[in-house]
């Protein structure tokens, strides 16, 4: 351990770490552009001079190491005088398009302008002309005159991805950071680049000009498109009071979490989130009729089928066919009403084929919580469907969502047979008609629980946008279930969210108890 | 049976003058705010692009009034709530019977008072319509069963009661000097002289009196220094709950007070249609000169000066209208009871004892 | 009794201003009527429809988008007029420009005049100079209120 002074503050640290992180551990910002956590400190941008007591000239506070009793000090004269210096040459070849830039809001080098800048332009010369517009990636578009070549871009794709697509060309004030001889980067993790970038230089096509920075709400959730459970933020627009907007989520923005996704999330994850706002199922509709219906009422008619079933003792006849979309609690709610209370065997999953993995992020599962429904006691395996739908009365098919390349021409045949068809599901599908009752279903981000990843990590998440129209979170569609089919009254009365479910959950299943 | 058809039509004439002048009066008052205070005021009403500086603004006004939503609140009592403009309305407008407006008119013959009714108690009888004039305006303030104007209707009748007694007060004086309580009596009166040269007026005879019986009137006018039972800005008045042609009748009933205020300043103390120095032939100058005249111009001269005089008493209380801000409660009783009681108190004295004087 | 004496003459002499006053504007409209031209006038009455005042040089009137030489508008979208406006009454959305050196142009531009307060916010927090308010229009009632919706084509035109 030393113990150093930063801002005569006494701060104790384990040797060996940068003054930058001391200051970090002690709520105390150093500004910096090309430091980040992920990379090895490269020292490139200057901004996070320091002063040492002892030592002449100031010292970057992103590389050096603490020594015991270091005196450090982060607001001196010279400190503040050498950041305004770099500031000024950084900006001195830099467009100030801060009007067309799409990172204007959360600009680094904005917020440094503000916060150690606040000078006069002593320049008198034309800036640099460079080009504005490159796409040097599928999603990437590059800007010259706004990069301050602080190579978090190329550290990136040499630490991280290991493919190197990017480096930095030319000397002095020609330097450049570009792609070998045209060849574009192509990498399931180019979104990080927009991400990391310090100024707009890397600036995301998907995002480019549809919202200002500062309009959007960032909650966190965590991503669903694959087994992994990254954590994310999924970044909402409000909309105006007087203008409604086409969508909610304008992006996905990796959230830090180091035992799962670090700081990185695939492309896939970040790009594909336009089924959170796209042709959504917001209305509860019973036999392709317009009329509008409580969730009460039905609730109420389908504890009803259940229950007539299950007093003529024939609940072998209910079907149940799920998705592992659902979250841990919504499962063991299942688990509970179908396979406790009722007793009923003809439960399968119909989750989409594997997919390709990537050996980074990316699993081959492709819905988030394959893991949690094995570690329930549910069979993954593929159903033999012919026998699967035969005798069945009444049938519950959660789907939220569909994927487009579901295979449900099975299914299909066999629904016209079925006494009562019930179709949980998030978004509008050609499937949904062929259903008794379709109900609206919230999606991952707009509900609270928890999912199981595919190494066993449990992670709970909470609520990141609101659920649209009538859509409801299954597991409060299910706590209201088994309270009206009252077969245990009292079981099912103690949930009130989903914290209270897992909970439960933790009590009777030891893999939760352990996983926290 | 012709002397029917000739009341019917002095009532006709007399109501038509009333009613018309009073419409103006709305006009005029606009106008003479407006000129008061830098302005030009109404004057956009217009037919087919004539606008004659707002001439027509009255009828506008009546159009839009009667066009209004007459709404009744449903917590209202509704019959006396309907009754209570017209109640109000009805006690002025019947003043007018007793108004002299000229001398007596010959044609062919006939002798036509130029007044509806001269009775023996006119003046009495104008006292009385005017204080019966309160019904209204409690009535609606009570049938409105509303707090603001309840309290509206409770002030004006606590104001026009106590004006009531300077009010009669200030006349007794008046009926010493002229001895009679017929106002074509007491006009005739005023046209004799004093001293030879001056009309007996009230204004030379009773000034004391004229200044009380001023304030007393524009008091029971309920205009602006005087407006506690409106009161717009603290109450709303007692009218809050009238809305279109029935608030109208309350609008206009305040400017029938004010013209009937005018006729009865005009005929109790400036000689009501007395011209001084013209007698019923013709001018007798006091110093010797005279200019005979025939009847009809005579009387024309009679009603053209009791009109004049009666339009610049409405000026001249529109002129206070909008001169003065509105008095506080306290100040209006205050004024009342400490100040033109006992001023009239002193008046009637002071008169009885001249007269007994003089013999 | 004193002290009522004097609110007396304070009262007479109240009168007398407002009788001054009607004397004299009546007198200069009374030569008004006789087409006497006088330097004073009877009332101080601006008559609106037909006579105006003067707009001040500064004063708020209605929006307008400024073009640059080729004719496109000046508006980048940086939505800090949208941003700043405290009756949210302004909508753009963005598209791009083939000329790189813009890029960034409005496709969408709406200003809900029916919820503007004309406080001049969004004049002053344009960074292009692309929006202001110095048209001189202060006549644009309408019977509609989506006709008070202004679009690009209007507020450029």
């Amino acid at each position: 351990m030393a113990k150093i002074f930063i801002d005569e503050r006494e701060i104790d640290v384990a040797e060996g770490t940068t003054i930058l992180k001391a200051a970090k551990s002690a709520g105390l910002n150093i500004p910096h552009l090309c430091y980040h956590k992920a990379f090895i400190p490269e020292g490139t941008c200057r901004m996070c001079l320091v002063e040492i007591e002892g030592i002449p000239k100031l010292e970057l506070a992103c590389s050096t190491q603490v020594r015991d009793g270091m005196e450090v000090s982060t607001k001196s004269e010279s400190v503040i005088e050498a950041r305004k210096g770099v500031l000024e040459c950084l900006l001195a070849d830099h467009p100030i398009d801060c009007p067309i830039c799409d990172k204007a809001g959360e600009c680094k080098l904005q917020d440094y302008y503000e916060e150690y800048g606040l000078f006069e332009s002593e320049f008198n010369e034309e800036k640099e002309k460079r080009q504005k517009k490159i796409e040097i990636g599928k999603n990437l578009i590059h800007d010259q005159e706004r990069c301050v070549l602080c190579r978090r871009c190329v550290r990136f794709l040499r630490e991280i991805t290991k493919n190197e697509e990017l480096g930095v060309f030319q000397r002095g004030v020609h330097t450049e950071v570009s792609t070998y001889e045209g060849i574009l980067v192509d990498n399931n993790y180019s979104g990080n680049l927009a991400e990391i970038c310090p100024v707009g230089a890397i600036t995301d096509k998907d995002f480019r000009f549809k919202a200002r920075s500062w309009f959007l709400q960032r909650s966190e959730s965590i991503c669903p498109l694959c087994s992994r459970g990254c954590n994310i933020y999924v970044e909402s627009h409000q909309g105006f009071s007087r203008f409604s907007l086409p969508k909610r989520v304008y992006r996905i923005r990796t959230r830090e979490n180091q035992i799962i996704n670090g700081f990185w999330i695939c492309d896939k994850g970040r790009y594909e989130y336009s089924y959170l706002d796209q042709e959504r199922l917001d209305n509860i509709v019973v036999n392709n009729s317009q009329d509008s219906h409580s969730w009460p009422e039905i609730t109420s008619l389908i504890a009803g089928e259940i229950g007539r079933l299950y007093h003529m003792k024939r609940s072998a006849h209910i079907g149940l066919i799920l998705q592992s979309w659902l979250s841990n609690e919504e499962l063991f709610l299942i688990d509970k009403i179908f396979r406790n209370d009722i007793n009923i065997e003809k439960i399968c999953f119909l989750d989409p084929p594997e997919e390709a993995a990537d050996d980074f992020l990316l699993t081959a599962e492709r819905t988030p919580n394959r893991r949690g429904a094995k570690e329930l006691g549910f069979d993954l395996q593929p159903a033999n469907w012919e026998k699967f739908l035969e005798d069945v009365d009444l049938l519950f098919v959660f789907a939220s969502p569909i994927r487009d390349d579901t295979d449900f021409s099975l299914l299909k045949a066999a629904l016209d047979k079925i006494e009562k068809t019930v179709l949980f599901a998030s978004h509008n599908h050609e499937i949904n008609s062929s259903f008794d009752i379709v109900l609206p279903m919230s999606l991952i981000a707009e509900k609270g629980g928890s999912l199981t990843n595919i190494v066993g990590s449990v992670q709970g998440f909470s609520n990141a946008l609101d659920a649209p129209g009538d859509c409801r979170p299954a597991w409060q569609f299910l706590v209201e279930l088994g309270n009206k089919l009252a077969l245990n009254i009292d079981f099912y009365n103690q949930f009130s969210d989903p914290e209270s479910i897992r909970e439960v959950m933790k009590k009777e299943i030891s893999f939760f108890r352990e996983k926290q | 049976m012709s002397d029917w058809i000739i009341i019917l039509i002095k009532i006709i004439c007399a109501l038509v003058w009333f009613l018309v002048i009073a419409l103006y009066l709305t006009w005029a008052e606009r106008k003479e705010s407006a000129v008061i205070q830098d302005r030009i005021g109404a004057n956009r009403a217009n037919i087919w692009k004539f606008r004659v500086i707002g001439l027509f603004q009255p009828f506008a006004d009546a159009i839009k009034m009667i066009f209004k939503e007459d709404f009744t609140p449903s917590f209202s009592r509704k019959f006396l709530h309907n009754l209570a403009p017209f109640v109000s309305f009805f006690f002025v407008a019947i003043t007018i019977s007793a108004i002299p407006f000229g001398d007596v008119l010959r044609i062919g013959g006939r002798e036509i008072k130029l007044q509806i009714v001269d009775f023996n108690v006119s003046l009495l009888f104008v006292l009385a319509m005017l204080s019966l004039g309160i019904y209204g305006i409690i009535l609606a303030g009570w049938s409105s069963n509303n707090r603001y104007t309840l309290i509206g209707g409770m002030r004006g009748a606590a104001q026009l009661i106590s004006y009531e007694v300077a009010l009669g007060l200030s006349l007794i004086g008046l009926i010493l000097v002229y001895p009679s309580l017929k106002l074509s009596a007491i006009v005739h009166f005023q046209g004799e002289l004093l001293w030879g040269w001056l009309p007996k007026w009230g204004v030379f005879l009773q000034p004391l009196g004229l200044l009380i019986f001023f304030f007393a009137a524009l008091a029971e006018t309920k205009r602006v220094p005087f407006d506690l039972p409106e009161g717009e800005n603290e109450i709303v008045g007692f009218f809050t709950e009238y809305s279109g042609l029935k608030w109208g009748l309350f609008m206009f009933t305040d400017f029938m007070e004010v013209l009937i205020v005018s006729c009865l300043l005009t005929t109790l103390f400036f000689g009501g249609w007395q011209v001084p120095w013209l007698y019923a032939d013709g001018f007798h100058f006091p110093w010797g000169g005279e200019w005979l005249l025939p009847h009809g111009i005579v009387v024309a001269f009679q009603v053209l000066a009791f009109n004049l005089k009666v339009f610049f008493f409405c000026w001249l209380q529109i002129l206070i209208r909008w001169t003065y801000p509105r008095f506080r409660y306290d100040q209006v009783m205050d004024l009342g009871w400490k100040l033109l009681v006992p001023l009239s108190l002193v008046n009637i004295a002071g008169t009885a004892i001249l007269l007994s004087l003089i013999g | 009794m004193i002290k009522a004496l004097g609110y007396f003459i304070e009262i007479i002499k109240g009168s007398l201003i407002t009788t001054r006053h009607f004397m004299v504007n009546m007198w200069f409209h009374t030569l008004k009527l006789f087409r006497i031209k006088t330097k004073r006038k009877g009332a101080v009455t601006i008559q609106y429809p037909e006579e105006k005042r003067d707009i001040a040089s500064r004063h708020r009137s209605l929006h307008r988008l400024l073009k640059r030489e080729d004719g496109k508008p000046r508006c980048v979208v940086c939505m800090l007029c949208v941003t700043v406006c405290p009756s949210e009454c302004i909508y753009v959305e963005a598209a791009e420009d083939p000329d790189p050196e813009v890029q960034k142009v409005p496709s969408t531009f709406i200003i809900d005049l029916s919820r503007c307060c004309f406080c001049g916010f969004c004049v002053e927090a344009c960074p292009e100079d692309a929006i202001r308010m110095d048209t001189g229009q202060i006549e644009f009632a309408e019977y509609s209120r989506d006709k008070l919706i202004y679009d690009l084509e209007k507020l450029t035109g």
